[in-house]
Parts: C-alpha cells; structure tokens; sequence
C-alpha cells in the first residue's frame, strides 16, 4: 500500500475534494474490491462485504484516513468539511461500496453529532475513535412500549446513587442493531417531578453492562434487525451521562435532528432506485404497458426531485446545523418509498413471481422491498409527527395540544 | 414562507441577491397581486410604465441575451429568479412571452442574423414579442404553413398575441417545420384577444393570410430546445405563484378561528399546509437545480421536465388547497385564490401537460428509442 497523504480542507471546491478522494482511494483499496465495484459486479461487492475480517481492515483504513467522518473536526479525525463537502466524499466511496454500512448510521450519523454537540473532551476521547475506525457498533434506546410519538413520555428511570452512578429501569423498544450493538443512545427520566420534557437525562450506554436483555423482534418483512430492550438495574457511571442533568430532551433533539436529516441520502442528482426500476421494467417488457409506464416515469421525477432537495438542504446548511427542514424530505422520502416498493413488485416478466415462490426459496427481493417500504414513514418519527413539525416550525402554526406538557411527570394519565 | 431559508441556495452572488431584492420591491409597489386581474376585468395588457422599469433599466429581457446584442449576458438562475418574483404576484403582460419564450427561441435558433436583428431591440426594452406554436408543442399540429416567404394558418392560443411588437411563429414549409418571424403589425395578420381562464394574462388566436415573413434559423429542434429554457423559467414563476399562495394560506390557518382556536391548529388544516409546503420546497429545489445546469447539456432537458412536471402538478394542487383551506371566502371571486388556480390550471397546459411531458421523458430515461 502506498502513503500517498491525503489533504481535504474546508476551502477545496467540490471537484477537489472528489478528486482527492479519488486518488486516496487508487492508492488504498484493495484491487480486487476496486474490480468488482467498477464492472458493479454485485455478487463479488456482496462477497467482499460479507468478509468481516476484510470490512474490519478497511474501515481501519478508511477510520485513519478520516473519510469515514468528513464533517468531523480535524482534532477528532475529520476534515471539517460542511455538509456539501462531507456529501462529496460519501458519494466517491459509495461508487466504490467502499462507505459505511447502513447499519453504522446511529453511530456515525448520529452518536457522532451528539457526542461533538454535547461530549466532554474526555467522552469525546472515548467514544469518538472507535467509532470512525468502525471498532463499535451503536444502538438508539429511545422509543418505549408506552412512549411512541410521544417520545417526551418515556418511562425508563434513571436514579442515582450514593456512589455517584446511577441505576437504570426499563424497557425500550424498536431499537436497530441493538442485540449486536456496544453503545447504546440512552434517554432515561431522571426527575419523575419536572414535567416531561424536563425531567429527562441522556447517557451512552455500554450494551454489555450486566442487566441489559436485548430481545429481537420480527418485522413484517420477517427479519428480526430491531429488538425490544431490557435494562434490568443496569449500573451506568455518571461519566457515560450525555449533557446536563435534566437537559435530555436538548440533547435528544440534536440526535433526532441529525437523523431526519440523514435519511433522504447523499446530497446528489443521478441514478436512484427508480433508474433501477426502469431498467428492469424495460428488461421484462413491463416497460411497454404504458400506464405502468407512466406511474414509472412519476416515480422518476419524484426520486429527482427529492435529490434536488437534498443537494439544496446541504448546499444551503452549509456547516450549519440541521433545521426543521429536514422533515420535509424525511415526509417526501417515506412516500416515495412506498411508491417504489410497490411498483418494485409490478415489473417483473412475471408479477406472480412476487407472489410466491419456491418453498426452498429465498424471499425475491422486490417483494422483500415492498414489505419494508413502510420503514421511513414510521422510523425516525412518523410522517404524521412529521407534518407536525412543518407546520409549527416552518409555517408558525400553534402547536399540538398536550394537556401533559407542563405536569410533573409522575400526575400524567391523571387529566 | 421559510423564515431563515428563504434565499435560494443557488443566489449566491450579491449581485444575483439584490436583483431580486430590486424587482421584488418594485413589483411589491407597481404592480401587488391585488392589480393582477387588470389583464381580463379591464382589458388592460399591462402597466407600460412598470414594463419600461422592467426592460430598459432593470434589462429583465436582455438578461439571457450577450452583451455584444445588447443584453447583460447574465444566466438562466438570474432570469429564473426575476420570473419567480413575477410570479409571485401574478404579474401577466410581456414579461414571460419576451424574456421567457421568445428570446430563448432566438438564441436557440442559431440563426447569428436574426439575433443581431432582432435581439438588440427586445434586450434594450423597445420590442415585445412572443412566440405562436401549438400549446401541444407537437410539430405535428403546427397550423401554419409558409409558402414564398409569407404565411398562412392559424395559431389558437398565443401569449400577448394581440399586443407583442414580433411574433415568432412556427410554420411548416418545404424544409419541415421551423420559426418566422412576423411584424405585429403586418398585413394580413388578424389578432383576436380571447377570453382567458388565467385572468392575469392575455392571450389571443392569430389566424394569418400570406403574412409576410422572415425564415430564422433551424428546425424544431431549436424550438424544442427553447422549449426547455421555458419549461424551467415557468417553472420558476410557478414557484413563486406557490410561495405566495402557500403563505397566504398559512397566515390564513394562524388567524381565522373557530371553536375557539385558530383553524390552523386542527390537523386536518395543519397537515394539508404542510404538504403544500413540502411541495413548494421540492418544486423550488428542482427548479433551481434545472436553472444551474447548463442549456444543451443532456442533463437539461431532464432537469428542465422533471422541474417542469413537479411544478406543474404542484401549483396546481396548492391552489385547490389553497381555495379549500380559505373556506367560503376562497371560493369567491373577490379573492386571490381562484386567481391561482386559475393560472395554474393553465400553466399545466401550457408548454405541454405532465402527462404529455412524462412519455416525452420516457425514452430519456429508458435509453431507447423513442
């Protein structure tokens, strides 16, 4: 391997940017990775990213380089780079399949913009190296069995102790990863007294700590990648508390907004999944029907579009930080999920193949994708939570009644 | 709409801030929505006065056109932003058929003498034009055929037809179908001003008798090629028709009250504002994308459709819902709203429907043969 040094600055235009990742890359990924991904040869990328011993390696690489965090500060690995350049880089790795899996997302996505919102240096130190050389995986612990869209009324308790540490009871529940996961995103209630949204306190949590169960849950598309949690009198230390005490739902605002905003992908127009559906479409003679022709065509232009609302939000957010806004492409993404999901399973030479199948068989992938189309208007806050949110934040419309909002949280269900 | 994010991402230049500071203050003044129906209630054109500001000191129509003819050689995203302001109040008049159609035509046409003939004038604010092609945009349904450098036919639906100083008009002659140009003023011309279902514009049926006309440039190609620049400037004036009805509609939901609260706090009001919101921002987003990419490039005429068909499809649901969300106060003609949907509704035919512009989009994406 050779060292050829890799210098990205905030100032480097886009086209730099690219092309210093581009010759980082000609240097550092393996050739045979290099092959497949350019003849896209999906079969031989799926191998190479089933290979944990590989994946491990070159995430170190790519951990060490700091691409795998361009937004990062340059102390803590990262280049710095806006939303726009941090944008470019992801899409030269994506060319490659060379990126972070999705499941990385709570980590780098999110853990890594609440930890360098809200850490202490010494959490920063902690938490912030592994996770760029992808050495931890991360889990959000925020949703409750009773704390759904309300998620302000979650029920975990947090209480501390003599020793300084705190305990922590509960259960929470539609959590990714988490019985693989290290770290947890953890909101617990740490003054039942305070109304809700004020009685909460933020911790990352060691998922190894004894007392935690993690449970998985089958979804409707019949995989099992997100579980119910257990926190039996889980001993966490004060030093894995996020932010102030009480200043939870602060610190969980952060995170959330982070995640609205990551959903709707990288920050460029091109081929999508809808080109996908086309060529397929064409490819099975589906494409020759022209009302399905034309739903097709639709989906198309709803993809482009949201592709230019992403480019927009993070030309305009510059460094900034995330906004409302990114509600906006989270609601247009959930239903061009659906849309896609759906037409996924119409354009097939034979539709009945989506259907049924082979008893030995697996699931085919397009029925697999429409069974999961529903994801995005549920996951990472509803899509009505979503409509919520643009109206009061964006077009200043009052606010949601809570006859909760402002009673301690222990007098709830009593009004 | 958006408070912290009004400025599009892509007016980025001080300069390109203030020209749209400029004309939005000066339409604010001159010509606020509340004149807009002039055009149909009072048979009046537009505001000459307001049309010189526009043309000769601000140089709306020479925008796109180089400065060695006159104009400030400016780009698509500056005109894009003026006609979005227009827009905005529901401005008609000579603005869209001169700066939005036919001086895309003329540069598109690649005809060198015709542009230094033509496009001086226009740029420098003393020539109107606009231009006479089927509303289908489909060569095939071009009614007017030249023969001996004179024309003869009819074009049922043009722009400012019974005012424009230069009409460019697409005829079919022995080479196929291409653009003249026609003094408005010409023997044989006969003008009809129409009544208009977009109260804010005029238009007119031309119907032409051995006219005597100029030959410009290339085929329909050419013409199809403008037809993109327009599709994205309509685009634009679509976006700016959106985010006023959007706010109004917004300050509507936070003012008017029933069973004791604004009505905004209901969510069945509150959920449909949003959605209008979401596809104004989509609308914006894809329209200053298409107006960023360079005309000719394959990937303009995609951005240019897929604006387009958004748009399109957007303003004119967020004028019913802006009709709907007003209540019985909407549904009068005293007020703004069915103004937009009535430009809406004829915005969507206008340069071709969604409908027709997704099959013309169709083989694009498919890579084949049309």
């Amino acid at each position: 391997m050779s060292t050829t040094e890799l210098i990205i600055t905030p100032d480097l235009d886009e086209a730099g940017i690219a092309a210093a990742v581009d010759a980082w890359l000609l240097a550092h990924l393996p050739d045979d990775w290099r092959a497949a991904a350019e003849a896209g040869d999906r079969a031989a990328v799926g191998t190479l990213l089933a290979d944990e011993a590989r994946t491990t390696d070159w995430f170190t690489t790519l951990g060490e380089s700091g691409l795998a965090t361009p937004s990062w500060p340059v102390e803590h690995g990262g280049f710095g780079l806006p939303a726009s350049g941090a944008g470019v880089v992801v899409e030269r790795l994506q060319r490659y399949r060379a990126e972070r899996p999705e499941r990385d997302f709570v980590g780098l996505a999110l853990a890594g913009a609440t930890i360098l919102e809200w850490g202490t240096d010494e959490q920063k130190q902690r938490y912030l190296p592994p996770l760029r050389r992808g050495q931890e995986l991360w889990c959000q612990l925020f949703s409750e069995p009773g704390a759904g869209s309300d998620l302000a009324g979650l029920a975990t308790r947090a209480v501390p102790r003599d020793d300084g540490t705190w305990l922590v009871t509960g259960q929470k529940v539609w959590s990714s990863y988490a019985h693989l996961a290290d770290v947890g995103l953890l909101m617990a209630r740490t003054d039942p007294t305070a109304p809700k949204h004020r009685g909460i306190t933020y911790f990352l949590l060691d998922m190894r700590s004894p007392g935690v169960t993690a449970r998985p849950l089958r979804q409707m598309t019949g995989d099992a990648e997100f579980n119910e949690v257990f926190l039996d009198d889980v001993v966490v230390p004060d030093t894995a508390r996020l932010g102030p005490v009480g200043q939870g739902w602060a610190v969980a605002i952060s995170t959330l907004m982070a995640e609205r905003n990551g959903l709707s992908g990288r920050p460029a127009v091109g081929p999508g999944e809808s080109d996908r559906l086309v060529a397929a479409a064409v490819a099975s003679g589906a494409w020759d029907d022209p009302l399905l022709r034309d739903r097709l065509v639709a989906a198309f232009v709803a993809e482009r579009v949201l592709q230019t609302a992403t480019v927009h939000s993070f030309a305009r957010a510059g460094s900034g930080a995330p906004t409302a806004e990114g509600s906006i492409r989270k609601l247009s993404l959930a239903a061009l999920t659906e849309t896609l999901g759906e037409l996924g399973t119409e354009i097939g030479a034979d539709p009945a193949a989506a259907l049924a199948w082979p008893a030995d068989g697996p699931i085919p992938p397009a029925t697999h994708a429409f069974l999961a189309s529903k994801t995005y208007s549920i996951a990472g806050g509803t899509s009505e939570i979503q409509r919520n949110i643009i109206a009061e934040r964006l077009l200043g419309l009052p606010k949601e009644p809570d006859p909760e909002a402002a009673l301690p949280f222990s007098e709830r269900g009593r009004t | 709409v958006f408070a912290e994010q009004s400025a599009p991402v892509f007016d980025r230049t001080p300069e390109q801030r203030a020209l749209r500071e400029v004309v939005r203050a000066l339409l604010a003044d001159r010509a606020p929505v509340s004149r807009a129906r002039e055009p149909a209630e009072h048979g009046r054109r537009h505001d000459p006065e307001l049309w010189a500001v526009l043309a000769a000191d601000i140089g709306v129509p020479g925008l796109l056109v180089p400065e060695h003819l006159g104009g400030s050689g400016a780009g698509l995203t500056e005109l894009a932003a003026v006609v979005e302001e227009a827009g905005r109040v529901l401005l008609g008049g000579p603005l869209f058929p001169t700066a939005g159609l036919a001086v895309p035509a003329l540069l598109a046409s690649g005809d060198d003498e015709a542009c230094a003939d033509l496009l001086p004038g226009i740029a420098g604010g003393t020539t109107t034009a606009t231009l006479a092609v089927p509303t289908t945009w489909r060569a095939d349904d071009v009614a007017v055929t030249a023969d001996d450098g004179t024309l003869t036919g009819t074009c049922p639906l043009v722009l400012d037809g019974a005012d424009a100083d230069l009409v460019l008009v697409a005829a079919r002659g022995t080479a196929g179908v291409r653009l003249y140009a026609v003094d408005g003023a010409a023997a044989g011309l006969r003008r009809e001003p129409l009544a208009t279902l977009d109260l804010t514009r005029t238009m007119a049926h031309l119907a032409l008798d051995r006219v005597p006309a100029r030959a410009i440039g290339a085929g329909w190609d050419a013409v199809l090629a403008a037809r993109d620049v327009a599709a994205v400037l309509m685009a634009a004036e679509q976006v700016g028709g959106m985010d006023a009805a959007v706010a109004a509609t917004a300050e509507h939901a936070r003012t008017r009250r029933q069973f004791g609260r604004p009505v905004g706090a209901f969510q069945g009001v509150k959920h449909r504002l949003a959605d209008m919101a979401v596809r104004l921002e989509l609308a914006r987003s894809a329209t200053e994308w298409a107006a960023w990419q360079r005309p000719g490039a394959p990937e303009f005429r995609v951005g240019a459709l897929v604006a387009r068909i958004h748009a399109s499809e957007a303003y004119l649901q967020t004028a019913m819902d802006m009709v709907q969300l007003h209540g019985g106060t909407g549904f009068t003609w005293e007020h703004d709203a069915h103004l937009h949907v009535r430009r809406a509704r004829a915005d969507h035919a206008l340069l071709g429907t969604p409908a027709a512009l997704r099959a013309e989009l169709a083989p694009l994406i498919a890579g084949v043969a049309a």
